[in-house]
This record gives C-alpha cells, structure tokens and sequence, in this order.
C-alpha cells in the first residue's frame, strides 16, 4: 500500500495535468509530446546510462511501434488489442535480432550497427508504397472506439493524455524496478567492466540482448501512443536527428539516473519553444553552446550539480 | 550567485508580462498564422515564402489593410520537424488566427493537416508540391495553390515530346523530397511510354558522383531526368556530368530553380532545362520584383513570390468572406475564381475547380533554360 501510494500520486497528478490543460489545445499538446520524449528518455537512459549500451534504433523502434499499430488496425484491419500486442511482439522480434547481432559488436560497433538498422527502417518507410505511404506516411485514420463490458467508448482530449501519462508511468515503473534489481545491478557492472561482470557470474551477452529488448519494446509502446496524437506517421519524425536529441537529453540530465533523463528530457524538449519568442532563430546556436558547455564542465550532467550542492549546502542547512 | 539568478529571473518574467500586455493591446488586427522552417533542413526553400508573404502584408496593410483592419502575420517556426509543426499550428489557433499559411515542407504540411481538420481552421500552403496533400486526408479546411508534381513532370514531357526520347536516366539523392520527386517522375515517364533505364542515387553527404555518372554514362540514355534537392550533392553530379565529358541533355527538376545552384553550381548547368512556375517577363512579376527590391534590397525569385501570393490569396477570401468566422473564410477560399497570380506562367489565374482544393493551373507550368549562368528565358509553357 505505501510503496504504491508515490505512483497513484503521480497518476493522479498526472491525469490532474491532462484535464486542467484541456481547453489549451497547444499546452495539451506540448504535454502530450513531451511525456513521450520522457519515456523514450527513460528507456534511453537505461539502455545508454545504465547499461552502457551506445544503441542509435531508439526512435527507429519508436517508429516500428507508431506504424504497427496503424498498418496492422487499419490495413489489415485487425482489432486494436491485437494489433497492439502483435505491434509490440514484433518489436521485441526485431530487437532479438538486433540485439543477438550486437552483443557481438560493443561501443563503436554497436553504434554504427544500430544506426545503420535506424536508416534501413527510414528506407523501408519511404519505399513501403502502399503498405507504408511513403515519404507522406499515414493518416486519416482515428483511434478505433475500445469495448469495454459491453459498452463502446472513444478516448479523446484529456482522456488520451491521461492513457499517455499511464503509458510513461509504466514505462517509470518498469525501469524503476529493473535497476533496483539484480538485472539493474548486473547491467551496471556490465557497462563498468564486462569482464569482470562475467568474472562474478553475470551472463554478459543474455544481459545485453535483454535490455536492448525490454527497452527497445518500451520505445514502440510509446510509439503507439504518438501514432494517435496527431493521427499522422510519416518518416521524418522517427529519424537519427531525434536520437541525437535523445542522447543530448540524457547526457545533460545526468547520464544514468531517472531523474537526469526526466530532466533532461523536460529541459531540451521546451528549450526552443521558450527561446525562440526571445532570441529567434539563434535558439539553434544556444541549444549548441549549452551542450558543448555541459559536456566539458559537468559531464554527470544536471543531476550531478544538484548533487553537489546538496553535499555542500544541504546538510548545514537541515 | 542566487540572488543575481533570481533577479535575471525575475527580469524575463517582466519582459514576458510586457510582450504578453503588447500581444494582448493589438486586439484589432486579422491574425494569420505563418509556420516557416528558420533552423531546419527546409530553411532555404520555407524562409523566401516567408518573405514573399512579410511583403505582401505590408503592402496589403499600407493600402489599408482588409475589413478596415491590419494583417498581423503571427510567424512560427517548426525547424522542418511535423510533429513540431502540429504543435506550433496549435499554438497559433489558441492565439486566434484565422488562418495558417504553412510555408514549409510537405510532410510538415500534412501533419498540421491534423490542427486545421479538427480546429476548423482554414490552411494554405503557396508553395508545397505534394500530390496527394489534398487526398490524402479529407479536410475541406486545406488548400494548396503550389505547382502539383504532376504538372512538373507533365510540362517536362510535353516540352521533350517533340524529342521522341525513349530510353532515359534518372538521377536523385536519398533526401524524402527527392526521392518523392524521382517517384513521381518515373511515374510520368513510365506513363507516357518512356522507359527509365538506369537510376541513380547519390546519398546525402557523398564525396563524388562520378561512379553513378559513370553508370549513367555507359547505359548510353537519351536523356538525364534530375530530381535530386540536396545541394551540395547536386553540385557533384554537374561537376561529374562535366569530369566525364558527357552531353546528353539534362532536364531538372524544380529545385533547380533555385538562385542558390547559380553559385554553388558556378558555370556548370548551362544549356540545362528546368521545371519553373515563374515567368520574369510577365507584368505581375516586373511589378513583384520591383517592390521586393525596394523592401529587400535585393532581387526576388520564384520562392519570394510563392509567399506574396499566399498572403494575397488569404486577404483576398477575407474580403470576400467580409467577416473573421473561419467558416466563411473558409468558404470564401473554395470559392477564389481567376485570381491573377504572380506565380506560373503568363495569364495564370487560381481557382479551385468545384471539388478540388488545388488552386495551381495545370497548364501553368513553364520550362525555362539556364543561359550564362542564370535562370534564363522561358521556352515553354503547358502541359501540351
């Protein structure tokens, strides 16, 4: 009961967000977006910051996800329920995959190996005719009315930010538990020395594969639930600029801790939106000099100078 | 270290109250929304609409403006991002526009299709060829008054027709639009009976076309169709096309229309045919030019004059709405009939045929030849 009541609370919160913003059509919107950009934040962290895994697929399953569910529910016409689960059994197929691969390849490798999978999956959307819509992608469509005991009913405003709030809170709630698990512990001392992870027992290769799956399925969850906030997937959005964009939110957060990717998330995310009335289109040039600057002088990123001046100030204070 | 955060703090909330007051004092306006790529990979074909359309609501409101009131042109940019630019769309409803001018690219377009369908809000994009912008989603709150693909490539055809090409090449880069515009050029090609046997890709980024010209070269074409948009890497396929020697006739697409290719493409594309919709002797473009240089203080081109006539066309639905609902405006925009456009070739006038919401004259497509280093005479209009 008392180890649920922070996460009802933050449901609640939450939700409590979705419906105050739910005459404020571009607030709705922001907040809809960036709980997304979170929970790929999130799952990014885990696989960059806590298992040292340098992985570019990450919006490419995010993509995978998005486009499931829409072609297997409106070109295939199969129930949502099924697309969804077909959606994400067909993601965790691709990561195996992927993943069995890579645990051959480690750091560099790993890197262009993914990417060139992220690139491959752009291609495959852009020459997937009729299937895929090409560079134009898919629209038109509508999220399908759910049945529940009996009676039909369609989530729309507020009450779809709030299925987007839950879908971020699990994503939380899965990493949460893993990295305070022995798999968490195991995935650490696989990213500060493999070696003497396999040394103390850790399977190394199954460990790698597990996590390149578990959040590359979380990734296309959090698809499917973009796929129906503008009713639209097209190519574009799911390509390596955002991952770059991923990789800056994590390492300016705090690489390797929750907190980092949710902050670090929430701060790039807003970042142009806040600047650009201000300074214009120089907002770019910022976005630059930030990154370079947190690079060279707080690479713990964010949650590591709040770290540090807890140790300095916290303890006199209280 | 606290206190001075605090007081900077404190000093941008105060400037955000006094932009938000200044915001909330110009209440008497007619309110368009703008979406323009200024950081993305769109940046050099969304930001000269822009100008086009800054220019034409500063003429339209110096002429006293439209109902009595002045055009405020609310401008956002979505760094070519669609998802971003859905956003910004709905930024720009919450703000009270009554119209969005989408003035970036084709995807980004069609995301925002989202915003206008489900807000009511009327959208025009001036410049965006995408054929199936307007079927793709069945939204009567869209228009689209740019030069369709088809036209592009119906006109190209047209005007090598005489040629009897019957085997030829087509060359592009591994960017979305290019390999929309290759699309649906083979299409066409394919159509009119004309057999495409060699194509060629150069990837974004690439060092030298010369292996793919080389490919080109010895499947012996007719003719080179280009679709290509990236730059730099269109560069190198002109400098190939000249390293090896080769003279098979190219005809461009579109994006070669583009001043910027005069410079970076220095001396390389004379005696190339190119897709346009603009036409430098008509008189609506000699009067455009001359008030584009006046406020710019350089020449116009074919970008600047998508945007001027976006703008136009919106102050010209309003009036004829003769109110700020959205649904007449709406209606009002459906209805534009031989509107005398800057854009195409001469005489072009838009109209939306009953039914259609593409406002482009099919036959106002021109072909014009680049002749010393620039974008020269036009010998060719039509898709006949």
């Amino acid at each position: 009961m008392t180890r649920a009541a922070p996460w009802l609370a933050a449901a609640a919160a939450m939700i409590a967000v979705a419906f105050l913003l739910k005459d404020f059509g571009y607030y709705s919107d922001q907040y809809r977006k960036l709980m997304l950009w979170v929970a790929l934040a999130l799952g990014f962290n885990f696989l960059f910051g806590i298992a040292g895994q340098v992985a570019f697929s990450h919006f490419a399953f995010y993509g995978i996800g998005a486009y499931a569910v829409v072609i297997l529910t409106f070109k295939a016409g199969l129930p949502l329920g099924v697309a969804v689960v077909l959606g994400l059994a067909l993601c965790a197929v691709l990561a195996i995959a992927v993943g069995i691969a890579a645990t051959r390849l480690e750091g560099f490798y790993l890197a262009l190996a993914t990417m060139a999978f992220a690139q491959l999956f752009l291609v495959v959307l852009t020459e997937g005719g009729a299937v895929t819509g090409g560079a134009g992608g898919i629209a038109n469509y509508r999220l399908p009315a759910l049945e529940l005991g009996g009676r039909r009913f369609t989530l729309t405003g507020p009450y779809y930010t709030s299925l987007i709030a839950l879908v971020l809170l699990a994503t939380f709630f899965v990493f949460w538990r893993l990295d305070r698990s022995y798999f968490g512990r195991a995935c650490r001392a696989i990213r500060d020395n493999p070696e003497a992870a396999a040394a103390m027992g850790v399977d190394v290769a199954r460990t790698k594969i597990v996590v390149f799956t578990v959040t590359s399925v979380l990734a296309g969850a959090a698809g499917m639930a973009y796929a129906f906030v503008d009713n639209i997937v097209n190519p574009p959005v799911f390509g390596l600029e955002n991952v770059f964009l991923l990789l800056f939110m994590v390492i300016i957060g705090g690489s390797g801790r929750h907190a980092g990717a949710v902050v670090g998330a929430i701060l790039l995310y807003m970042l142009p939106y806040v600047l650009t009335p201000l300074i214009g289109h120089h907002q770019a040039l910022v976005f630059g000099i930030v990154m370079v600057a947190a690079m060279l002088f707080r690479p713990d990123g964010l949650v590591g100078v709040y770290d540090r001046l807890r140790a300095r100030y916290g303890r006199g204070a209280a | 270290m606290t206190s001075v955060i605090s007081r900077r703090l404190f000093g941008a909330c105060a400037a955000a109250a006094v932009l938000a007051a200044g915001a909330a004092a110009a209440q008497d306006t007619i309110k368009i929304g703008v979406i323009t790529d200024k950081t993305g990979t769109a940046k050099f074909y969304a930001e000269p609409v822009t100008e086009g359309s800054m220019l034409a609501a500063k003429i339209i409101n110096a002429a006293g403006g439209v109902l009595g009131k002045k055009i405020e042109l609310l401008i956002e940019d979505d760094q070519n991002k669609p998802d971003v630019s859905a956003t910004v769309a709905r930024k720009l409803v919450d703000a009270g526009v009554v119209f969005i001018l989408s003035n970036t690219s084709t995807t980004a377009t069609q995301q925002q299709q989202t915003v206008s369908l489900e807000t009511k809000t009327p959208q025009l994009t001036p410049s965006n060829s995408g054929e199936t912008l307007t079927t793709q989603i069945d939204n009567p709150y869209f228009f689209q008054t740019g030069p369709l693909f088809s036209y592009q490539i119906n006109t190209l055809l047209a005007y090598t027709r005489a040629k009897q090409f019957k085997r030829v090449a087509l060359m592009t880069d591994n960017s979305e639009l290019g390999q929309l515009v290759a699309r649906s050029f083979k299409a066409g090609l394919e159509k009119a009976g004309v057999q495409v046997i060699v194509e060629e890709v150069v990837q974004r980024g690439a060092t030298s076309a010369v292996p793919q010209m080389q490919k080109v070269r010895a499947a012996n074409p007719e003719a080179i169709f280009q679709a290509g948009v990236l730059g730099p890497e269109m560069v190198l396929f002109f400098r190939a096309y000249h390293q090896l020697g080769m003279k098979t006739p190219i005809l461009g697409s579109y994006n070669l229309s583009i001043p910027l290719y005069l410079t970076m493409a220095k001396d390389l594309m004379d005696g190339i045919v190119i897709v346009d919709a603009y036409d430098r002797e008509k008189p609506e473009v000699k009067a455009f030019e001359e008030q584009f240089q006046k406020e710019y203080g350089r020449p116009a081109f074919n970008l600047n004059a998508y945007g001027y006539d976006g703008v136009r066309l919106i102050a010209d639905a309003i009036k004829r709405a003769g109110s700020l609902d959205k649904e007449k405006i709406r209606a009002a925009m459906q209805a534009t009939k031989d509107f005398p456009a800057t854009i195409g070739a001469k005489g072009m006038k838009y109209t939306f045929p009953p039914g259609k919401r593409t406002g482009f004259d099919p036959e106002g497509v021109v072909v014009r030849l680049i002749e010393n280093n620039a974008h020269g005479r036009v010998v060719h209009a039509g898709q006949k």
